[in-house]
């Protein structure tokens, strides 16, 4: 049964209507709200392409009704560097050239920033990786990804 | 972000980029696919009338094609959807159009299919138990047949000292790329317009005109970012359909594969099984004979590219006296073999490198010397008699074998080191045009491909432009053009962008300097330099701001315009050893050689990658920084072909692990550090002699591992992956 809920979306008050029970986060995320930065890989909890933050803890829209994250506030891609967390996390990718194609790249930035959030800096380097190991890269083979990660871990810092 | 991080680096950051599965437009409707039932069989009822009664939906199939299509036969040899037998399992054989996704889904579900079973034909071996006879060329099994061979081969097996002789196999293994196909098709005044995640937009034109039996002008391809390709977004695969429901419904239709449904269409590497027989007198090779059946599932005869591009490989970089190689590509029920970065060089790498390996062995020499001793030099000719040319590969050997030496000696217990090599050539495809236009603040270079993320277009083109005209990157821009706007270029693969388009662009500034002169006024060389905001242009004692040397005309687009074209040629190789079929010749050579140190757990058959050197041949680095991410990303790519990549087809034809648990590709937490050296000074076919390099890296990988593991635990493996089970047989663990 479709019905409405409220929610905050990148920091801004952002009520659904009309959201069926059976709605994913993920498509509410990228076809109701428009926000296509969160990107969608499996659609069942394999490759993390798709993390967002639900109050602030990282979790795989595709694997999450809507309607379980009913009044949370969402954190996307699109507005993670407003927060220092965020963007320090983007500038380190950035800095490492930890792309390529980017299609994982939201997931993951979104995951170390829900990690760095979780655990604060001083997290080491080992710890924040194992803790990555659920999302799926495909072009760059890791390495560049954690050379970002080491310089916003305990030892980086 | 600073100026030295990716120009995509921002917009694939902060979520900005538009892939093709985010593509979206008003009114639009989504599609969905009506699969096959069986692998093989007499299609006998499309029934959508099921479908057709739910509200706002649109389905299609072969009948449909008339009237979508008036007075096309399309390609007859692929039809769009087929109308007599089904050749794999999830062949389209309709399609719907929805106002939602879901919608869609539930509409191709309820498609009625009804399907007479045919035999399927899964397994090569099953197809040809024996090697096939002088008959198979009339074999509806049978889609190409390839033979060359030098010398008396059956004189020279006979008065061999030794000849050793060993049969390997090889799995199929998917690209995986995160992002699935999809497109947004629109047909607006006879115009047949798709956005579309490809990685040869010109060639997917050429694809969907064929397809649709359309006009190729009548065809406008957009390519959107790409997320990951690997060769598996080249051609078309979704656009013909997208663009159909679009001309049968009036709307934009936007069609996207579900993850599994990724797995279940691409076009991909399939299995093989090759004969390697070696004849060894005084420890050289005198002679080798090398068989080959690929499966090319449903390929069309006559179209198959794959067996005798491959079949060079399978004697690999190596001085063969005398030879005969012989392939079959082998139609199966499964989708038609297709392109998976370097198709197929990482098996035949695997296969020539463990023969060899273990024919030292047999005659009692170091595995690595003979290789050594038998690799080509620069000079040398190949088997097939194409000249080498400059080529780094002895030189990348003697270091990886450094390494490896070095790393045995505090290696421990249950570890061991292999050395492996792979050749490649940078791919030229049919050629590639820039258009360059100086402004009065910047240079830039509009051409027709988008990034696909290894950094060849956005990275490589610019760097290419910025040394060719001398500016400073911040100068440099590559824009982007659809199909009907951009310059013809063939496409991201083969290793070729950076090296066509970056030659393209030389010769364009040399269009452009030239121009320039004329213009100033002056002679001697032309140099553009930056003052202030300003490009100022300077040809011996002439100097004026390139704002200065601008017609009105050039002021309204921007700038001074010079194109530039590169359609390089192959070398030759002695047609007179060709027996049967087609081979082709190499642009260049390049090569790799790989180091790695690997520990077997002799309990569990269990492979641990610990360390990793990539020496490779690239002619002239175009960014260090970029070329060294290829390295990395293909290695680890590799590493999966190594050890865990295998898909697995049922005896009915299905594909039994499409999904990312189930198909095992690298993880974050099992890729070893990788040590990236880039051997210079061996000039290629690209730009100051630069050599491809977006495919070499994951050549040598299996190969090096194998090789590893045999010297860890004694296990020769002859077939890939190198599974822990496979491994724990070899052990007789199991």
């Amino acid at each position: 049964m479709a019905r409405s809920l409220p929610l905050t979306v990148n920091g801004k008050s952002c009520p659904l209507d009309d959201v069926p029970d059976s709605e994913r986060l993920l498509d509410t995320i990228r076809w109701r709200l428009g926000l296509k930065g969160t990107k969608e890989g499996c659609r069942s909890g394999e490759c993390g392409a798709c993390t967002v933050l639900v109050d602030g803890v990282s979790t795989l829209s595709c694997l999450t009704l809507t309607h379980e994250v009913e009044g949370s506030a969402l954190t996307t891609i699109e507005g993670v560097g407003e927060e220092p967390t965020g963007r320090a996390v983007q500038e380190a990718f950035a800095r490492a050239g930890a792309l390529q194609c980017g299609y994982c790249t939201p997931g993951f930035v979104m995951a170390l920033a829900g990690l760095l959030r979780e655990r604060g800096r001083a997290a080491p380097t080992e710890e924040l990786l194992d803790d990555l190991g659920g999302n799926l890269c495909r072009c760059t083979g890791y390495l560049a990804i954690a050379r970002a990660v080491s310089t916003l871990s305990k030892e980086g810092t | 972000m600073t100026a030295s991080t990716r120009p995509d680096a921002r917009s694939k950051l902060e979520g900005s980029a538009v892939f093709g599965m985010d593509l979206e437009a008003p009114r639009m409707l989504w599609a969905a696919l009506v699969p096959s039932p069986v692998a093989h069989g007499r299609l006998k009822t499309v029934d959508l009338s099921p479908a057709r009664a739910l509200e706002g939906v649109v389905a299609i199939s072969a009948v449909d094609l008339a009237r979508l299509l008036p007075g096309s036969t399309g390609d007859p040899d692929r039809p769009i959807f087929p109308s007599g037998t089904v050749e794999y399992r999830n062949q389209p054989v309709a399609a719907v159009a929805a106002p939602t996704r879901e919608l869609a889904r539930q509409a191709a579900r309820s498609v009625r299919v009804e399907v007479e079973p045919l035999p399927v034909a899964v397994d090569l071996e099953d197809v040809f138990p024996e090697w096939p006879g002088s008959d198979a060329d009339g074999s509806p099994h049978i889609a190409a047949h390839v033979r060359a061979r030098e010398g008396d081969i059956e004189a020279v097996f006979r008065s061999a000292e030794k000849v050793v002789r060993e049969t390997y196999r090889t799995s199929s293994i998917h690209q995986v790329a995160l992002e699935p196909h999809a497109c947004l098709a629109e047909v607006v005044d006879g115009e047949w317009k798709v956005r579309t995640c490809t990685q040869t937009p010109f060639g997917t034109r050429e694809d969907i005109a064929s397809l649709l039996g359309v006009p190729e002008e009548s065809v406008v391809v957009e390519g959107t970012w790409v997320g990951g390709g690997f060769g598996g977004k080249g051609a078309a695969l979704l656009e013909p359909y997208a663009l159909l429901l679009a001309k049968a419904t009036g709307r934009p239709v936007k069609l996207a594969l579900g993850y599994r449904e990724e797995f279940l269409l691409g076009r991909t590497t399939l299995p093989s099984v090759i004969r390697m027989e070696t004849a060894v007198t005084a420890g050289r090779i005198v002679g080798r004979r090398v068989r080959l059946l690929l499966d090319v599932g449903n390929a069309l005869p006559g179209r198959d590219f794959a067996t005798g591009y491959s079949i060079g490989f399978l004697l690999g970089p190596y001085r063969t006296p005398a030879f005969e190689v012989e392939g079959y590509a082998v139609r199966t029920n499964k989708p038609a073999f297709g392109p998976h970065r370097a198709p197929f060089a990482p098996q035949c790498a695997f296969v020539v490198e463990s023969h060899l390996d273990h024919v030292a062995h047999e005659v009692g020499l170091d595995p690595e010397v003979f290789r050594r001793d038998h690799l080509w030099a620069p000079g040398d000719t190949t088997p097939f008699g194409q000249a080498v040319g400059p080529f780094g590969l002895p030189t990348a050997f003697d270091r990886a074998r450094a390494v490896a030496a070095h790393w045995k000696q505090d290696g421990g217990a249950g570890t061991g080191t292999g050395v492996a090599v792979g050749f490649w050539s940078t791919g030229t495809g049919a050629g590639g045009e820039a258009r360059l236009l100086l402004s009065p603040s910047g240079i830039t270079v509009v051409q027709g491909e988008r990034e696909i993320g290894s950094g060849s277009v956005l990275v490589g083109v610019a760097a290419v432009a910025a040394r060719a005209t001398g500016l400073p990157r911040d100068r440099v821009t590559v824009a982007y053009e659809d199909t009907a706007h951009a310059p013809f270029d063939s496409g991201v693969f083969g290793s070729r962008t950076t090296a066509v388009l970056g030659r393209a662009v030389e010769e364009a500034t040399r269009t452009l300097f030239e121009e320039i002169r004329t213009r100033l006024g002056a002679s001697g060389s032309v140099q553009l330099e930056v003052v202030g905001d300003e490009i100022v242009a300077v040809a011996g004692t002439a100097r004026r701001p390139v704002r200065e040397l601008l017609s009105d005309a050039e002021r309204s687009v921007g700038g001074i315009v010079a194109l530039g074209r590169h359609y390089g040629k192959a070398g030759t190789i002695d047609e007179r050893k060709v027996e049967v079929g087609a081979f082709y010749p190499y642009t260049d050579f390049t090569g790799a050689a790989h180091a790695v140190q690997v520990s077997v757990d002799r309990a569990t058959g269990n492979v641990r990658v610990l360390r990793y050197a990539a020496f490779h041949d690239v002619g002239t680095a175009v960014d260090t920084a970029s070329a060294a991410a290829q390295v990395e990303g293909g290695v680890v790519m590799g590493l999966g072909t190594a050890l865990t990549e295998e898909a697995l087809w049922s005896e009915d034809g299905r594909l039994l692990n499409a999904g990312l648990l189930d198909y095992r590709i690298p993880t974050l937490g099992s890729v070893p550090p990788i040590e990236v050296t880039f051997i210079e000074g061996f000039a290629g076919a690209g730009p100051s002699g630069a050599k491809g390099l977006g495919e070499p890296p994951i050549i040598p990988v299996a190969a090096a591992v194998a090789l590893a593991v045999r010297d860890a635990c004694g296990a020769h493996l002859t077939e890939l992956p190198l599974s822990s089970e496979r491994v724990a047989r070899a052990l007789k663990l199991l």
